[in-house]
């Protein structure tokens, strides 16, 4: 029997009641005590917790003692003659780079086509092909859609590159690792706790609206995306929504609870960056080639104003919105936790 | 050139001014966000609402998250504690 | 006569909507701390925008275009008071000398 009074206290029935009674502040309280426990799952024992903030302390010791050691080896050095050599060959090197910069850059100045010209590549016959020709050989109803994932494909592959490549280097600089042994290092563990303090734990309002609208600009943005070729927008654009919709999300209900969603991995992520960056030149590698040797491609150009249609130009939106999308996430949860 | 779009260069261009001048970091990465803001009703002018959603996205919204998560990072962001400490 | 009807409704809203906002920005300007200032911003933020909004709802008609502009108005109407409860939130949070400025009501 006192078992099953034990569950009757916690039972639906119980907590409804107390809840009928209690009025609204009893919900407001409920609520909270649910997200912060949410927040913090692993309670450590009393002893435990002296125990680590002493190892804290000690290594809090030792940081100190190695800075100040730094800094007096930095202090010594600077005052010997090295140093000052150094420091006058830095600013000569400085002076001098900077003239060479600002020559070469003069010099190529000199050298460009008169203004108004009538020959001068911006009034030759590119952009009137572009506008005359566009629909008809990419098939794609938005110009600029066409254009630059079609005549100029390489350049959009460089931009996502760019990307990638920010990506991994804010990865290298921040990303916080694993030890050896597979446990976190204490950077890791003091950027984890000093991040979950100015987490909204308890933003109940935040999280119920972030709730609303999340889908709306998750959906927003993938519109924008498939519609890349028919109307204004495209990869970057909706990539860069889908982004944004994804920061929304992290910032209201926190990380910890972003963490458990699928979506938001560093495996996901690294998968879909190098899968859709793979993708992307596979295919245009393909369209290049047989383009360059008059071969057809065998990638049907539909009629415009479908939404399959325009050969390779869906997919390609597709592949640049997913780089966006996650790239933007990966950098928001690097430069806040160093770690995913 | 029409008067609105003449008063949002204007707006950008003194906008780009303050943020260079100001000490306060915290500020000048807002005046940065309305700049961009202007910039982005500036694509829309030019027809062409890609670049104007892209703007709006990534300029107003996300670079200035990612800064105001580093200066946070490196506690610039000054408290009005009274012994000067930075917090937050 | 309609179209009358029509161009007297959505300036008259027009007109009180940009006044609104006026004053919104006049309080911003105006007030000293911080709360008072985001009550102001937000009046602006949200009646403001319902009025200039419904303005042009009534000059565009029953078109598709009118539906657009209601959604826009559900979205600032969504997320502004939000944002507005965020920075009034972290004030309350953050700032040590609140008693200066904040009298609290007991109930």
């Amino acid at each position: 029997m006192a078992k099953l009074r034990d569950n009757y206290e916690t039972s639906l029935w119980a907590r409804f009641l107390r809840w009928m009674k209690s009025g609204s502040k009893g919900l407001e309280r409920s609520m909270i005590r649910a997200l912060e426990e949410e927040a913090e799952p692993s309670q450590h024992s009393e002893a435990e917790q002296l125990a680590l903030e002493k190892a804290r302390e000690e290594r809090e010791m030792q940081d100190h003692e190695r800075e100040r050691a730094i800094q007096e080896r930095l202090h010594l050095w600077s005052k010997t003659r090295g140093a000052r050599l150094m420091t006058f060959a830095y600013r000569l090197a400085a002076v001098v780079i900077c003239l060479a910069v600002i020559f070469v850059l003069l010099s190529s100045v000199s050298m460009l086509p008169e203004f108004g010209r009538s020959d001068n590549p911006a009034n030759n016959e590119v952009a009137a092909r572009y506008i005359e020709k566009g629909i008809e050989e990419t098939g794609a109803v938005n110009i600029v859609g066409g254009m630059i994932l079609n005549y100029r494909a390489f350049d959009t592959l460089g931009e996502s590159h760019v990307l990638f490549v920010a990506a991994c280097a804010v990865m290298m600089l921040l990303r916080l690792r694993l030890d050896k042994d597979g446990r976190p290092t204490r950077e890791k563990l003091d950027a984890e706790a000093d991040d979950r303090k100015y987490e909204p734990h308890n933003d109940v309002i935040l999280q119920k609206v972030s709730s609303l609208i999340v889908p709306c600009l998750l959906l927003f943005g993938i519109y924008v995306v498939f519609n890349g070729h028919l109307s204004a927008g495209g990869g970057f654009s909706g990539g860069a929504i889908m982004g944004a919709a994804l920061i929304l999300y992290v910032n209201a209900h926190g990380l910890t609870r972003a963490g458990r969603q699928p979506l938001f991995g560093f495996k996901v992520f690294k998968y879909i960056t190098f899968g859709a960056l793979a993708f992307y030149s596979l295919a245009k590698g393909y369209s290049f080639f047989m383009g360059a040797n008059h071969l057809d491609s065998h990638i049907p150009l539909g009629t415009p104003g479908n939404i399959l249609s325009a050969e390779l130009i869906l997919p390609l939106n597709i592949a640049v919105g997913a780089v966006v999308a996650w790239t933007m996430y990966s950098f928001y949860v690097l430069f806040r936790k160093g770690d995913f | 050139m029409d008067f609105l779009s003449m008063m949002l260069l204007a707006f950008i261009l003194i906008c780009a001014l303050i943020v260079c001048l100001t000490r306060n970091l915290l500020t000048s990465i807002i005046i940065l966000m309305s700049q961009s803001l202007a910039m982005s009703v500036i694509w829309i002018l030019l027809e062409s609402p890609d670049l104007a959603i892209t703007e709006a996205a990534v300029g107003a919204g996300v670079t200035s998250l990612l800064f105001f998560v580093t200066l946070k990072k490196i506690h610039a962001i000054e408290g009005d504690s009274k012994d000067g400490k930075a917090e937050r | 006569m309609m179209a009358w009807i029509q161009f007297i409704v959505g300036a008259s809203l027009i007109s009180a909507g940009v006044v609104v906002l006026a004053l919104s920005v006049l309080g911003v300007f105006r007030f000293n701390y911080v709360l008072n200032r985001m009550h102001a911003a937000a009046m602006g933020d949200t009646l403001g925008i319902l009025l200039v909004l419904g303005g042009l709802i009534v000059f565009s008609g029953f078109t598709f275009l009118s539906l657009k502009l209601l959604l826009t108005i559900i979205m600032l109407w969504l997320t502004s008071p939000v944002s507005s409860h965020l920075i009034g939130r972290l004030e309350v949070h953050i700032n040590e000398r609140l008693n200066e400025h904040v009298r609290e009501v007991k109930h």
